[in-house]
């Protein structure tokens, strides 16, 4: 039943809005969440528990607890406490079968005693096997929510955001906090979850009239209004704190990265729910929740209530039940004694029934089960024991306002210091990190005006104006400590965690079953474990895992806390998913050809052209061997080395020698790492005496620039490294046809073998386009690669296709390159080397120079070899040329025991037979030795070591 | 995310470096022994002090060192190479190259 | 009409202008967008490719000095860009390094005649015209728009004109130069020239929410 103004702060009356839940039409109005507007139409029961299936409704109305998680179209997971309604949502409970009101899954709470704490490590793994029986009944039985993997991505981005201080929370403690450091001349950022500012003041009542919360808060929106450095972000959650006041802040379905220079966290305290039997039945909510019914939606939570309180806050939850036109039984007030509060006073004066000293031994359930009905109370008699003489009251609605818990999380995530204080009764925030502090509930602070006197103060030192921060921990004040709201039953059933259905049997169970921490008792029984993080159970279940344990409480620390404080969305976390593309400047001329394109890291490159693989790369093979062929190459590196000392810097990170090599000539380059490893190759092209142009690996020249730039911070040559490698196109234009084509569009160079001579290097126009010119290939035939400005490399290439239609040009693709490097027997670095493959492995000593004192791995290279070898890399053949082949990596065994692998393998079209490198061991390496490849299915395939190249092995074509 | 304070760039998002390991001492590239090599190559100290670390700002391409406590994490200083290496570095020559390991030129 | 394939030198991206609906204006040796249909609004939010117009850049422990020998005057400080008596935009990267950006009408000749020098030891020059892809974004929005896709504090109180951030965009290393066009806040962006394709589309989808589309030249130059 809806409440009139002023209750209702929030909903506008004028705006209704329809949704259904379960299917049924509903009313509320715009500011609504789902749960108020169910409840302003008498809808309390909203979903079932994830264990037993036991009805639950409203706990917190703030999204501090689990038990009114609903699913939304394809959502699940939404807490209906807080989600917003608007027309047309469709909300549906979760955990049942059938119906929510008549679940044929409430026969699981039947069984709760054969589901003691832990059963999920004791249970489903004897007799062995057993476990592919449960395994569908748990997995039909478990879980939250239904997820629906063809759930398209929805929209969610990130921005970044800077402040000079952060006021997470805005509460009054908050609201005062910003404006004094917005006083000083910075940048403050204030955050708060819900839709409006005023935190507790919103819906508590601090006097007997209840009319001075609101006045200030209206107070401070006024001077915030006027305040220009402060940015107000509302329905925005700060879900933690990261390393230099780094804080995610969720809105909507943006997460927002703010860095602060100072953070003030002033977010308040959790109200904790007392413990005892049936404590989770709808009906039963916390005071707070009761209040935000009222005043922020205007709606009456019940007919005939009872409040279980100890101080002030309670007797406000009464007058405002009064006031909302609810009859209120009875106060049960777990306080020995009277306190004198003047809202205790009026409570009394207006005739409600206090039953002073009293505690809670149950409560009843409707017949059907799924509304509370009345309570028992009893008269305490020591820290959760109760007489045996009673007090059984009708009522629908239960407000427990019998404690808190500051909401610490952000503290704790800094590595500040919270744990429990018996003074208080709840936990304490004890250190905080430093560039942070603390104002209002969450440091302790319940007064009011002593709550926006810390927030001052803290705005002032973060500020820089004062240099007296909020002193922590604060000195003790002579309020008595929250009471022990824990009242076990004979017949159990009082929930301490209600994501987990976890009862004090659970947990004393635990503590006897040896796991006498919280941190074990958490694993073990899953307590705090659940959607709400122990934001409502983790003050009661410390409680009881300590007393249990015979330790102190004074001093004991929950479970340790992480981000987030509440639940992110993976596509929070994921955001628009940035993954940086490189595309050379000839991929639309791919994409034309009906190239299949392949991903080499960050680069796209075609793999073969057409949509025959085989036939594409048996022609692409054959034109480069027969006629000519034209890849693409973009994706090499390419880095000038320039200075005096640019062939001494060669010398230091290659294994060859480059001080005499001639200008206009090639020479191969192999990079090792300080222990020998091959980690890079390719050619170093030497333009001038001081002036090489170095080719590295794809996705290699990152490395080798960093390597580069990292050694010559160290060196202090006179060279300069410059990574041209987006900067320049290049193709290698490569069969007996080359030559003939490239005079076509090159006539300012020689190209003459003897002019121009296999690894030699040129500067000259091609089509008009001043490129580098360089006679080398990994291919083997006559070719030349060529790398020019890479916004000319679409029409380099077009200039070169035109000039080879004559002879029928054909553009080949990766997989056509690698299977023409090895029937050259060339290696790939990284497919035909691992991440311990030294140079003699390889077959690589003739390119280790004996004339230098270093280069990288030179030093790690002498001591294993001092050890021998232990494998060598070898060119094969197989036994049976028309029988099955082995595939790359694919087992050398001998004896049983593995001595190599196979690293490539192809049936070359070329030579019409299997060739391949592996790795075997050193007595196995010698040409037409046998060894033994184990192929699909364990078969043993036989293999021949055979000299390389497979092709030309006189070199002679790549020469012409 | 963690700040870096770059001596190029500024305070940055840790995520825009990459650290290249401690700041370790090369032995004498020829006249060390193999077992001193080794330790250089494969040893980390790993102390729980403060340690030199070498760190590279990927945008700009600038290494530079910082000075960090490895138990604390905070990041007491950073500065330019050339502080801790101010001039040219040349390894000792070989004696006898022939008698080197394998290998052509 | 000019086509970018009238020239060989062609911006990384001129497909993607095209289909925007782009048309070219030719320069010396490349032709630029100059405008399109459906044209952003520069003074809101817009983004522009420059990528044909000069630019040039050079490295080494005397490129400073041998620049300032040429006349072409670097900041004092690095990271912070100069502008020339000529319009031309001279950024300090380094110590050792610095990157010569034409004005955008193109009549500075400096980089041309930087370009046709050959520098000493110790100077070398890098061309940027090849390795980068050059953006601007412009409008009262482009601040609010790099947030999304920048981690440095960009906004402008916090990084005066000229100011020069070298950083990660949309996990991109990007060299971000302010740059306003009057009282336009506007930025140029320069990467790597073979994922200006993804920055580009990167980009528009960061500027869709401040209705950010791409611009043509002639609209840029008309802020100031």
């Amino acid at each position: 039943m809806r409440l009139a103004a002023p209750f209702g702060s929030l909903i506008d009356r004028d705006a209704p809005v329809t949704f259904t839940f379960e299917g049924r039409t509903y009313q509320g109005f715009a500011g609504d969440t789902v749960a108020s507007a169910l409840a302003a139409n008498d809808v309390w029961l909203i979903s079932r528990s994830f264990k037993y299936h036991r009805p639950r409704g409203v706990l917190t109305m703030s999204g501090d607890d689990g038990n009114t998680m609903v699913q939304v179209g394809q959502e699940p997971n939404g807490l209906a406490d807080i989600l917003p309604i608007h027309d047309g949502l469709a909300v549906m409970g979760q955990h049942y079968s059938g119906s929510l009101v008549a679940d044929r899954d409430r026969w699981i709470e039947k069984f709760s005693s054969f589901l003691p704490v832990g059963f999920y490590y004791r249970a489903f793994f004897k007799p062995k096997g057993i476990w592919n029986f449960w395994e569908k009944l748990v997995r039909a039985k478990a879980g939250l929510g239904r997820v629906d993997t063809s759930t398209p991505h929805g929209y969610y981005d990130k921005a970044y955001a800077f402040a000079d201080v952060a006021v997470i929370g805005g509460g009054v403690a908050g609201m005062a906090a910003a404006l004094e450091a917005a006083k000083a001349d910075v940048e403050v950022v204030l955050v708060e979850r819900q839709p409006m500012l005023g935190g507790s003041l919103n819906y508590t009542r601090i006097d007997v009239e209840g009319t001075s919360g609101p006045a200030l808060v209206q107070e401070l929106l006024g001077q915030l209004r006027a305040a220009k450095n402060i940015t107000v972000m509302t329905e925005a959650t700060c879900t933690g704190w990261f390393t230099d006041n780094f804080l995610p802040i969720v809105v909507a379905n943006r997460m927002v990265k703010l860095r602060a220079g100072q953070v003030i966290v002033a977010t308040g305290a959790v109200e904790q729910p007392a413990v005892f039997r049936n404590n989770d039945l709808p009906g039963i909510m916390l005071g707070s929740a009761a209040q935000r019914l009222i005043r922020i939606y205007g709606v009456k939570p019940g007919q005939r209530a009872v409040v279980a309180c100890y101080g002030g806050t309670g007797y406000g939850v009464a007058l405002d039940l009064l006031d909302a036109g609810v009859e209120v039984a009875a106060i049960v007030d777990l306080s020995a004694t009277p306190t004198d509060n003047p809202r205790r006073q009026a409570a009394v004066d207006r005739g409600i029934e206090v039953l002073q000293g009293y505690g809670l031994r149950e409560a009843n359930a409707r017949r059907d089960g799924a509304h509370l009905a009345g309570v028992v109370a009893a008269p305490i008699t020591g820290n959760g024991e109760l007489a045996d003489e009673q007090r059984a009251i009708e009522c629908d609605l239960l407000c427990m306002s019998t404690g808190w818990t500051p909401a610490a999380s952000l503290v704790a995530h800094a590595a500040g210091e919270v744990s429990y204080a018996e003074r208080s009764g709840s936990f304490m925030v004890r250190a905080v990190a430093k560039n942070m502090q603390v104002a209002g509930a969450v440091s302790g602070e319940w007064v009011v005006d002593a709550a926006i006197e810390e927030g001052r103060q803290a705005g002032a030192a973060a500020s820089g104006q004062d240099a007296n921060p909020v002193p922590v921990p604060r000195a003790p004040d002579d309020r008595p400590p929250q009471p022990w709201a824990i009242f076990p039953h004979e017949k159990g059933k009082e929930f301490v965690d209600f994501d987990e259905d976890l009862t004090v049997a659970d947990i004393r169970n635990s503590v006897a079953e040896g796991f006498g921490d919280i941190e074990l008792v958490k694993r073990f029984s899953t307590v705090v474990m659940g959607p709400s993080q122990g934001r409502v159970s983790a003050l009661n279940a410390l409680r009881l895992v300590q007393s249990h344990a015979g330790r102190p409480l004074e001093g004991a620390r929950g479970t340790t806390n992480r981000p987030p404080v509440t639940p992110e969305k993976f596509g929070h976390l994921s955001g628009r998913g940035f993954e940086p593309v490189r595309l050379t400047a000839m991929h639309d001329r791919h994409v034309e050809a009906d190239a299949e394109m392949t991903v080499a890291g960050a680069w796209i490159r075609p793999a073969y052209y057409g949509a025959d693989r085989e036939q594409a790369l048996q022609d692409e093979v054959m034109c480069v061997r027969n006629n000519v062929g034209l890849i693409d190459v973009s994706t090499l590196g390419g880095l000038d080395v320039r200075g005096p000392d640019a062939a001494e810097f060669l010398d230091r990170v290659y294994t060859l020698s480059y001080a005499r090599q001639q200008v206009g000539r090639a020479r191969y380059v192999l990079m090792c790492d300080q222990s020998g490893t091959i980690t890079d190759d390719g050619v170093a092209c030497r333009f001038s005496d001081d002036n090489f142009y170095v080719t590295t690996t794809t996705g290699g020249s990152d490395a080798v620039y960093r390597t580069m730039l990292l050694w010559n911070a160290q060196w202090r040559l006179d060279v300069d490294i410059t990574n041209l490698t987006g900067g320049l196109a290049a193709v290698n234009i490569a069969g007996p046809n080359a030559r003939a084509v490239m005079e076509k569009i090159c006539s300012e160079v020689d190209l003459s073998a003897e002019a121009f001579p296999y690894m030699g290097v040129r500067l000259a126009r091609v089509a008009d386009i001043a490129a580098r010119l360089l006679r080398v290939g990994f291919v083997g035939e006559l070719g030349y690669e060529i790398h020019a400005p890479a916004g000319m490399g679409e029409a380099l290439w077009d200039a070169l296709m035109d000039a080879g239609a004559e002879f029928g040009i054909k553009p080949f693709g990766v997989e056509a390159q690698r299977i023409l490097r090895l029937e050259k027997g060339h290696i790939i670095i990284t497919q035909d080397t691992d991440g311990l493959t030294h140079p003699h492995e390889a077959n690589m000593a003739w390119a280790l120079s004996r004339r230098k004192p270093f280069y990288f791995g030179r030093r790690a290279i002498a001591a294993q070899m001092k050890r021998g070898l232990t494998r060598k890399l070898v060119g094969f053949t197989l036994a049976e040329p028309d029988g099955p082949l082995p595939e790359e990596s694919h087992l050398v065994v001998r004896d049983g025991e593995i001595t190599g692998r196979v690293t490539s393998i192809v049936r070359s079209p070329t030579l019409n037979r299997p060739i391949g490198l592996a790795f075997v061991a050193p007595d196995q390496s010698e040409t037409g030795q046998s060894f033994s490849i184990k192929g699909h299915g364990g078969r043993m395939i036989e293999a021949l070591v055979a000299p390389v190249p497979f092709y030309d092995p006189e070199n002679s074509r790549q020469e012409m | 995310m963690k700040l870096m304070p770059c001596p190029l760039n500024g305070l940055r998002n840790i995520s825009e470096f990459v650290c290249g390991g401690e700041v370790t001492e090369m032995p004498p590239a020829v006249t060390a022994s193999d077992s001193d090599w080794a330790a250089y190559v494969f040893m980390e100290n790993n102390a729980a002090d403060v340690v030199r670390e070498w760190w590279l700002h990927v945008t700009s391409g600038y290494w530079f060192i910082a000075e960090r406590h490895t138990a604390s994490d905070e990041i007491l200083r950073t500065y330019p190479a050339s502080e801790l290496f101010p001039k040219r570095f040349d390894f000792e020559p070989l004696d006898d190259p022939t008698e080197d390991q394998g290998g052509s030129d | 009409m000019a086509q970018p394939t009238d020239h060989k030198r062609r911006s990384f991206i001129y497909r993607q202008l095209v289909s925007a609906g782009a048309e070219f204006t030719s320069l010396a040796d490349a032709a630029v967008a100059s405008r399109y249909r459906n044209e952003g609004d520069a003074r809101k939010l817009g983004i522009a490719d420059l990528s044909p117009l000069p630019r040039t850049g050079f490295k080494g422990r005397q490129a400073l000095d041998w620049m300032a020998e040429q006349d072409v005057a670097a900041s004092p400080h690095n990271n912070l860009a100069n502008l020339q008596p000529d319009g031309c935009l001279v950024a300090r990267l380094a110590d050792t390094e610095a990157l010569v950006l034409s004005d955008l009408e193109a009549k500075s000749t400096t980089v041309e005649k930087l370009n046709a020098l050959e520098p000493g030891v110790g100077c070398y020059p890098v061309p940027r015209g090849d390795t980068y892809f050059w953006f601007v974004l412009a409008g009262i929005h482009a601040p609010d728009c790099l947030l999304k896709i920048c981690g440095v504090d960009i906004r402008p109180h916090k990084f005066p004109n000229h100011s020069i951030a070298q950083t990660s965009i949309a996990r991109l290393s990007t060299i971000a130069i302010r740059d306003d066009r009057g009282s336009t806040p506007a930025y140029h962006l320069l990467a790597d020239g073979t994922s200006a394709a993804y920055f580009w589309s990167a980009v528009l989808d960061a500027m869709a929410e401040f209705d950010g589309r791409p611009i043509g030249l002639e609209s840029l130059i008309a802020l100031n």
